[in-house]
């Protein structure tokens, strides 16, 4: 219907959108004071371990003196939880989204998520919420499809009416099945790809492919004198043993050299293509892929983790991405961090359970986050990811990376390309700029979370880190 | 281990076709017009030999070349595997054979339309899986995209640059230096086309960290040596190129190219194999060449060549090159012919021909008073060596 509206018509709709710009809605207070349940259940979900928020005696000596909450839950706590969406009359924005949804304008992404935190959240805390429409954009076409930015800036208090936080928001709501890629053939290169070379095994290596097919590296051990090798033989060359067997690697080991493949292109790869030869911790080495990691964050000595790629009906290849590095449990100080260091690379696996349990922890119902038969009525190719848990895994990231008493002070993201489920996110980072602030030592970092098709967040972060 | 047929043999004849990119032949038309050519260069009657050798690579059967050739009895013939690995052992094979009496004089040839029909620098991508162990050795690295030749070479060349600090400069160098050769040879693919280290710093990436101009070409063409003792080349047409050593190497868990699983990789253990070989037995050592062949199918392994026959220190290879010491006035001018980056690519055959030049003074980028030429063969492949010297 909507398709139809001439210029002026599309005039007088954003200019009805607009009628509220500058208004603020009811104020909404949260359901529940911030408590311990719902922290450790977002920290769950995010596999957020910093001490501070779930461990009483950690906390009283940490810088907030008792359990915080997560700074990125900051719009968890108003979160309308799973009941039906009453419309209020007087709420601009939420006016807004019922006009957008009645033009066609149903589907929903939120773009932009800027948070500032004028004090950590402790328990018994309880916010209220006001929300004031900013902006209602012109109608744009955008690669998910045609539709409206929205801007809201919300103003959180506590019950003692002082401001602990504010957010600026973004979303756009489009029509699903106008993206620019939309269409039949949206996804018919990938099927149409050629398989890869096909491993050629016989009775001598079949062990190995069985192994990645189930989900195990499989290393040749003689049952004899115990020596690992690879590629595997038919006797060890260490005591001449013909008795050979084999031992499960645990994945881990780091990158021992690399190429980055450009030309020629064979028709079963995505190019640049990273071929990494790794080192297993158990001591043997094999080449494989490196994934979810651009060729310049390729670096000898790199730590990686297996997975197990599949590539036919019955084959699996074990490749590797870069591995998950180890919270930080000490917490690094302003002089210790320099412009331009580089935080490692944190894989962060799209599992159909992450992105459902993050946006039930972070009291998102929206059914596209958690329902997929929805996700696809409304234009999505699967679910995906809500916003509350990119601001949250990029949160962690930075906070495993600092330390558990790295005091947040803002944190601003944008997202781009969704993140589906089978996906790998895996998060880049540096520090940025470092100043003082009202008495603070202020740390910037620049994060990236990249997936299969793209950047799905980039953003800032400002840190306030101890001076000793 | 001692190679008894050292300084034995000689190189009595080279024989070459064009250098081209699209021959507009038959490689075993190339391939009886090089042999032929050989014999002319040695004066000797084609129907003398009675040997041959060539590449299993080699898809042009010496049943037929000695058809073509008219060589009516054959009492030695046998191939050497490894691709240009076989470079320098298809004559150290031709030797073995004239010492021990198998025969007189042995051809060896190398012949393809490698641009114009099957392209080397595709690598294995085409190669169908199989149960056979050849086949299964390539179920470690085809299915993750590790399929050219390129692309072996340069997961040895990321971890030198990594513990030894070289960089792709310094494979550039390599490069230059090839090309400033090649531009004064006129039958060089590159005649008068030098490159800047800046061309190479510019050129694409193939397989990173190897870029275009790291990478020798495609040819089509053919090469043939004519091998025989000292004694008899004596009584041939040319100053004979005394074969002083020819050796083969294969080192401890050695793969086609991939031999990524040693405790180092920075090294060319089957290379130093033939080095000490060719050394004790032809009693030189580094200080006795004054040019040499390396192979360089792929700059960065031209390094560790330079190393395992003691030019300089492991690791220092760089440094050599920055010191300029491959080129044309350095301590060590290396491929004069262009090599395989500005010559042609012969599979080797064609810098050992080079080398032969060097010795009878006939090169067109002739080295000054040159006693002993090593020429090297593939590497990261099972490989060969060979040493050439002045007759006594």
């Amino acid at each position: 219907m909507s398709d139809e509206m001439t210029d002026a018509q599309k005039e007088a709709f954003v200019a009805k959108l607009r009628r509220e710009v500058g208004s603020t809605g009811t104020p909404t207070t949260a359901r529940d004071p911030v408590n311990q349940p719902m922290i450790r259940h977002w920290c769950d979900a995010m596999e957020d371990a910093n001490p501070l928020y779930t461990d009483p005696e950690t906390a009283s000596s940490g810088p907030h003196g008792e359990i915080a909450a997560p700074p990125a839950m900051l719009n968890a706590w108003t979160m309308i939880g799973l009941v039906p969406r009453v419309n209020d009359p007087k709420d601009p924005a939420s006016g807004v989204y019922a006009m957008l949804d009645e033009a066609g304008y149903v589907g929903v992404v939120a773009t932009n998520s800027e948070h500032v935190y004028h004090r950590y959240l402790k328990l018994g805390d309880h916010l209220t919420g006001v929300v004031k429409l900013v902006d209602v954009s012109e109608e744009k076409q955008t690669a998910l499809g045609i539709g409206h930015f929205v801007t809201t800036e919300t103003e959180y208090h506590d019950q003692h009416g002082d401001h602990v936080g504010s957010m600026f928001f973004r979303i756009l709501k489009f029509r699903p099945g106008t993206g620019r890629t939309a269409g039949p053939s949206d996804g018919d290169t990938a099927s149409e790809r050629p398989p890869r070379p096909r491993p050629s095994r016989n009775q001598d290596t079949d062990f190995f492919w069985q192994g990645s097919r189930a989900g195990e590296l499989r290393i040749q051990q003689c049952l004899n004198c115990g020596r690992l090798q690879h590629p595997p033989g038919n006797r060890c060359p260490a005591c001449g043993s013909t008795e050979m067997g084999y031992t499960v690697a645990s994945g881990k080991g780091t990158l021992y050299s690399f190429v980055v493949s450009h030309h020629p292109r064979v028709p079963s790869f995505d190019y640049p293509l990273n071929i990494g030869l790794v080192e297993l911790e158990e001591g043997v080495r094999l080449v494989t892929n490196i994934t979810d990691c651009d060729p310049g964050q390729l670096k000898v000595g790199m730590p990686l983790e297996a997975w197990h790629m599949q590539t036919h009906d019955d084959v699996s290849l074990p490749v590797f991405r870069p591995a998950r590095v180890p919270r930080n449990p000490t917490t690094l100080t302003f002089d210790e961090v320099s412009v331009g260091d580089e935080l490692p690379l944190c894989p962060i696996p799209l599992t159909p359970t992450l992105i459902v349990s993050t946006a039930i922890a972070s009291r998102d119902y929206q059914d596209v986050h958690h329902d997929r038969d929805m996700a696809l009525k409304k234009g999505s190719e699967d679910i995906f990811m809500n916003i509350l848990t990119s601001s949250g895994l990029s949160a962690r990231y930075i906070s495993d990376w600092a330390g558990p008493d790295a005091v947040f002070k803002n944190l601003k993201i944008r997202l781009g390309a969704p993140n589906y489920p089978y996906d790998c996110m895996t998060m880049s980072g540096s520090v940025t700029a470092k100043r003082e602030a009202d008495g603070e030592d202020i740390v910037e970092v620049s994060f990236r979370g990249q997936n299969s098709r793209g950047p799905h967040v980039t953003g800032t972060i400002d840190l306030a880190l101890p001076r000793q | 281990m001692t190679l008894n047929y050292a300084y034995h043999s000689a190189i009595a004849g080279i024989g070459a076709t064009p250098f081209t990119k699209d021959s507009g032949r038959t490689p075993m038309d190339q391939a009886v017009e090089a042999c032929l050519a050989a014999c002319e260069d040695a004066g000797l009657p084609p129907e003398k030999v009675n040997g041959m050798v060539t590449y299993s690579a080699e898809q042009n059967p010496e049943i037929e070349v000695a058809r073509n050739l008219g060589i009516e009895e054959l009492t030695h013939f046998s191939m050497v595997h490894h691709g240009g690995g076989a470079a320098c052992g298809v004559v150290a094979v031709a030797c073995q054979a004239v010492y021990s009496g198998a025969a007189d004089y042995v051809l060896c040839y190398r012949a393809f339309n490698e641009r114009s029909w099957h392209r080397f620098g595709a690598g294995v991508q085409d190669r169908p899986a199989g149960a056979e162990a050849s086949e299964v050795s390539f179920s470690w690295s085809s299915p993750f995209g590790l399929v050219t030749p390129a692309s072996w070479v340069a997961m040895f060349a990321t971890r030198y640059m990594h513990e030894y600090g070289a960089t792709t400069e310094d494979f550039g160098r390599v490069s230059v230096v090839d090309r400033a050769f090649a531009a004064t040879n006129p039958y060089a693919h590159f005649f008068q086309r030098p490159i800047t280290l800046e061309d190479h710093q510019n050129s694409r990436w193939i397989v990173e960290p190897l870029r275009l101009l790291d990478c020798c070409q495609e040819t089509d063409g053919a090469q043939a040596l004519l091998v025989t003792t000292a004694e008899r080349a004596k009584d041939l047409k040319q100053t004979p190129a005394v074969i002083a050593s020819a050796a083969q190497g294969v080192a401890e868990d050695q793969h086609m190219m991939r031999s990524y699983y040693r405790d180092n990789i920075t090294g060319i253990p089957e290379m130093g194999l033939c080095a000490r070989q060719l050394y004790q037995s032809s009693g030189l050592s580094a200080e006795d060449i004054q040019t040499a062949i390396i192979y360089d199918h792929f700059t960065p392994l031209v390094l560790p060549q330079l190393e395992e026959f003691g030019f300089c220190d492991r690791g220092e290879a760089k440094d050599f090159i920055r010191d300029g010491h491959l080129e044309r006035d350095g301590r060590l001018p290396i491929n004069t012919n262009g090599g395989q980056l500005g010559e042609a690519y012969i599979h080797g055959l064609n810098g050992i021909a080079e080398g032969v030049r060097q010795i009878r003074g006939t090169s067109v980028n002739q080295i000054d008073n040159v006693e002993n030429v090593l020429a090297t063969a593939g590497t990261a492949v099972p490989t060969s060596a060979l040493i050439l010297s002045q007759p006594s």
